[in-house]
């Protein structure tokens, strides 16, 4: 084989393992480790702190909560500036008794948004 | 649009493969020039220009890749996330992947620059292209001990490229050689510079592991923890290739030197980017120390793979739940889906039911029992008494139709969804891909061992299909949590994976070793060995 061949080879093989690679390449996704309210829990009171901790770093500017109310109507939540690397935070006011969901979506350093829902009940104002 | 979004998130993952490759190969090269090709004479103008002109093409594509991956993550997430370009733009992910473009792009330029006569300045941008990679990787979303984790793993991925990207570099610089003199200087340079990879790559990959995975159990109780080991298994087959390498290098000169070291060399690179992609695919897992509930127990897995009898009746398609990714969708939108974290794109968390349990250990123990019959046909072939057994590679037609069909039950011919999903949805498509190459790979493999091909490529594209078929498998899709039938689905595939490599590679040296070289004889039986445990653990392969 000419010289010229064996570099087109070496090519071919190296692109081969790069394009057919189904590489799960995400990196460093964030995964919910522990929350406040916690799942399925029932809370007291209308005005509620929010805090979500995940595995790494998040970037909590642009990441999102949402708070689902009993109506299925949502509302937008303010993300705390001033929370841990790790932590979502935030606060609901006024909120009735009844069946509630918070959902999040969080973006991670490599650009990977993970998302889940906590639902959570409150029992009186 | 969730469509749309799994094919943007297909086409997301194919070009970080892209970048991960061409990145080792621009680094790895800028490294060979300085400390192996060292000087620009005339003596070592060849070389020099060749590895230059590898060089700008690693760096364009490399700026190219990145471009195009922040262009389709950027989709993703203005498409899922409902972002604004604005506030996508300030992302790390984005940040990482410009100073990526500008260093690869800076890397061209001087590398084009004629005459090029200094080329420590290639180093800087080098050294840039690591920090960007580092910047989106584990490391630097800790919150405990960050720089010096991201010390260490930029280590890491500066030694595997200087090892791994350098011997492409140094395939290109022995047939360019002014002579074998010249030849062997590079390559006892190049084995130095190898050795100190390794053991950099070694040391850090230790430290990254206790970071990372902390404990035993975590080991073969996380898919993090296996994919790890998976990963240290292959690398066990790269020392054992470089050891043959170095010692071949340290021999008196003989005519058959060089060409056992080149082939060597091109086993080693294979096996090398395998190792390269498993790491891609590591780094997407959340790290083992994150995941301490729910992990696999010793206990779990022996009952899992003791041996049992293989299911080789089939249940119906009509007892097949909906497709998986639907359900998903559907129980997001519902609240169902309420405590996993969920990737939006990504097919999901749903446990499979019994009757796809079943359908799948159908699937793999019929499959199981055909490469059994492959591997053992090869192994009488080998033996050169049975001539009639070199027809083996049509075995792989039957293979093929059989993963057409029971590949994805929900797709045409078998279930109701039309033909043209199958382009739709890259699971099924990539199930398709898998079934043509298996065509591809019994009409020439067959016309290989029966004589009707003497060129050289022909002979290759076995070994090298089976080789690219089980780095696929050690990159098959995952989701994010610590379920249980995950990791054990990933205990079953890594070794199957593993045994895949040795099985392509070996059977790559058997064709391309000169026949002076004894290691060749040992080649020609393991690869049939290889074939005939991936049968054997098919056989045995369970999901409930």
């Amino acid at each position: 084989m000419r010289p010229a061949h064996r570099v087109r080879l070496a090519v071919c093989l190296f692109a081969a393992f790069a394009l057919f690679s189904m590489a799960r390449s995400a990196i460093a996704h964030a995964i919910l480790l522990e929350s406040s309210p916690s799942l399925n829990s029932s809370v007291g009171g209308s005005s509620i702190p929010i805090k979500l901790r995940f595995n790494v770093r998040i970037d909590a500017t642009r990441s999102r909560l949402t708070l689902v109310k009993p109506d299925a109507s949502t509302q937008a939540l303010i993300v705390a500036k001033d929370a841990p690397a790790d932590t979502l935070a935030s606060q609901t006011q006024g909120l009735g008794p009844g069946e509630y969901r918070i959902r999040w979506q969080v973006l991670a350093s490599d650009g990977h948004i993970t998302r889940g829902e906590i639902p959570f009940q409150v029992t009186r104002p | 649009m969730a469509r749309l979004l799994q094919i943007f998130g297909f086409l997301s993952v194919l070009f970080r493969g892209a970048t991960l490759s061409f990145e080792s190969l621009t680094i790895g090269g800028i490294v060979f020039l300085n400390f192996v090709v060292r000087s620009a004479n005339a003596q070592s103008e060849a070389v020099n220009q060749a590895c230059l002109r590898w060089i700008r093409r690693s760096a364009v594509a490399l700026a190219l890749m990145q471009l195009a991956y922040i262009l389709a993550s950027s989709l993703i997430l203005m498409q899922s996330a409902d972002m604004t370009l604005s506030d996508v733009s300030g992302a790390n992910f984005v940040l990482a992947g410009v100073l990526a473009i500008a260093s690869a792009l800076i890397i061209a330029a001087l590398a084009g620059a004629q005459p090029a006569k200094n080329y420590t300045l290639l180093l800087f941008p080098a050294a840039l292209i690591l920090v960007s990679s580092v910047m989106t990787s584990h490391a630097m979303a800790r919150l405990d001990y960050r720089l010096p984790l991201a010390i260490v793993t930029a280590l890491h991925q500066g030694a595997t490229a200087t090892w791994l990207g350098g011997l492409f570099y140094l395939l290109i610089a022995i047939p360019r050689s002014p002579d074998n003199q010249f030849a062997r200087q590079l390559i006892a340079r190049f084995s130095k510079l190898a050795l100190i990879s390794v053991a950099v790559l070694a040391t850090a990959g230790f430290l990254l592991s206790l970071a990372y995975v902390g404990s035993i159990p975590a080991i073969y109780g996380t898919s993090y923890g296996i994919m790890v080991a998976t990963k240290v298994v292959l690398f066990g087959t790269l020392l054992l290739l470089g050891a043959l390498n170095f010692q071949i290098a340290r021999s008196p000169s003989g005519g058959s030197v060089i060409a056992s070291l080149k082939r060597f060399g091109e086993a080693e690179l294979g096996i090398g980017i395998t190792v390269i992609l498993t790491a891609a695919s590591l780094t997407s897992l959340p790290p083992a120390i994150d995941l301490k509930t729910d992990r696999v127990s010793a206990q779990e897995i022996a009952a899992r793979l003791s041996p049992q009898i293989p299911r080789l009746a089939s249940p119906s398609v009509q007892d097949l739940p909906e497709d998986v990714y639907a359900a998903e969708v559907k129980a997001f939108d519902v609240g169902t889906l309420s405590s996993a974290s969920f990737v939006p794109g990504q097919a999901g968390t749903r446990p499979n039911t019994t009757a796809e349990k079943s359908w799948s250990e159908y699937n793999h123990h019929w499959a199981g029992l055909i490469v059994l019959a492959i591997g053992l046909l090869a192994f009488l072939a080998q033996t050169k008494h049975f001539p009639w057994a070199r027809n083996w590679p049509l075995l792989f037609l039957g293979l093929s139709l059989f993963l057409f069909l029971r590949s994805d039950p929900e797709t045409w011919p078998l279930g109701p969804n039309g033909f043209w999903v199958t382009l739709q949805d890259p699971e099924v498509l990539l199930h398709r891909i898998f079934a043509l190459l298996v065509i591809g790979l019994a009409i020439f493999e067959w016309r290989v061992q029966t004589g009707r091909v003497a060129t050289e490529r022909a002979r290759l594209i076995f070994p090298a299909l089976v080789a690219v078929a089980s780095a696929l498998l050690l990159t098959h899709s995952h989701s994010l949590g610590n379920i249980k039938e995950e990791v054990l689905a990933e205990l079953s595939h890594a070794p199957l994976a593993i045994l895949g490599v040795v099985a392509g590679w070996s059977r790559w040296l058997e064709l391309r070793l000169p026949s002076e070289n004894k290691v060749r004889d040992r080649m020609a039986w393991l690869w049939p060995t290889c074939l005939v445990l991936i049968g054997l653990l098919l056989l045995n392969y369970r999901e409930m």
